[in-house]
């Protein structure tokens, strides 16, 4: 983020002594800041008002989430996931409006077509939100699909497969409609490269070993993962047409352990 | 989710934890992030200014929204606690 010229900070309703002591316990660099009272989470207007005044130890907490906020203080971005077991990573919003391929890509190269595929992150929790990015190089004079096509054309399609993944998306640009003479037919294509950017959810397991939660689902053990994809598309320009393609991919990502409190003074 | 039904859920889950959490049932830890999670608010929308603060760090020094920002903005994350 410090490349991109963005700062970092948190804020949570606990005393300035219990952040110190956690951000000494983590070796914490960003600002950590105390709303004690949680003044500030109730100018935000984000105070979890499910909790009871009465309730001694979540009163006061926020609806967990995040804002990517401009120089001039407008909200440029935002992430509020589900349930507060599911969070996003910082990069996300990194790789959503920096421009960055992300710590983690991979490139393609399919003759015609080259492309990088890039998650926000190689690491992350159980229950985390990363980014996800697709940038597609053309070579002149080619086209590839969008949607909706006809059944027999390969339209392009990112798709990721592994038993850590929860959710997915990527949002495409839209395509432009263009008449193929030799076909007779109008159909939506991309005629250059672009840029999409989506999200791809991590499933949520849980950190400790209570009956009760296990019963939610299996335990992610922590350590190194691969997560599978496969870029299809179909390349084609105005006299040739291409075979539709599956280029199979592999990203790494490692699922970190939980992190327990930190140890009180 | 009536109010009613959330406080009983909040508060009867953290009374079955203070005692061991052995007779929690999944159905009720469902509940409980379901409780909590209710119609929850995201602040303010894109496009909109945030509003103006001033809070302590952790090493106690005053830290204002425009000096916390760097040249390309500020990464802001609202999180439960750093204590539980």
């Amino acid at each position: 983020m410090k490349a991109h010229g963005i700062n970092a900070a948190s804020i949570t309703y606990d005393s300035r002594e219990i952040l110190s002591n956690f951000s000494a316990a983590y070796k914490i660099e960003f600002p950590m800041l105390s709303d004690a009272g949680s003044k500030v989470i109730r100018a935000f207007g984000i105070l979890n008002t499910n909790v009871p005044e009465d309730h001694k130890m979540m009163y006061g907490m926020p609806w967990p989430g995040e804002y990517l906020i401009a120089p001039d203080g407008t909200v440029l971005d935002k992430v509020f996931l589900r349930s507060y077991e599911h969070r996003a990573v910082a990069s996300e919003v990194v790789l959503r409006h920096f421009d960055s391929t992300g710590a983690n890509s991979v490139e393609i190269n399919a003759g015609v077509l080259k492309a990088t595929v890039a998650l926000s992150t190689d690491r992350c929790f159980t229950g985390q939100e990363l980014g996800l990015a697709l940038e597609v190089r053309l070579d002149p004079g080619r086209h590839i699909y969008g949607k909706p096509l006809p059944a027999n054309y390969q339209a392009v399609e990112l798709t990721l497969e592994s038993p850590l993944i929860a959710t997915q998306s990527l949002e495409l640009p839209a395509p432009t409609p263009l008449l193929l003479k030799a076909l007779g037919e109008t159909l939506p294509v991309y005629g250059s490269g672009f840029k999409a950017h989506g999200n791809v959810g991590i499933k949520w397991s849980p950190p400790m070993p209570a009956p009760f939660l296990l019963a939610l689902g299996k335990t992610i053990e922590p350590g190194a993962y691969e997560i599978a994809g496969t870029l299809r598309f179909q390349a084609c320009s105005d006299e040739v047409c291409e075979p539709p393609q599956a280029i199979k991919f592999v990203l790494p990502l490692t699922i970190e352990a939980g992190v327990p409190a930190a140890p009180k003074k | 989710m009536e109010a009613a039904r959330k406080t009983e859920i909040l508060h009867g889950i953290v009374r079955k934890m203070m005692a061991g959490g052995a007779d929690i049932q999944t159905s009720e830890w469902i509940d409980f992030v379901e409780a909590q999670n209710d119609g929850f608010r995201t602040g303010p929308e894109i496009g909109a200014k945030v509003p103006d603060f001033t809070l302590p760090d952790q090493s106690g020094r005053s830290r204002s929204l425009h000096d916390l920002t760097g040249p390309n903005g500020l990464l802001l994350v609202f999180s439960r606690s750093a204590d539980w």
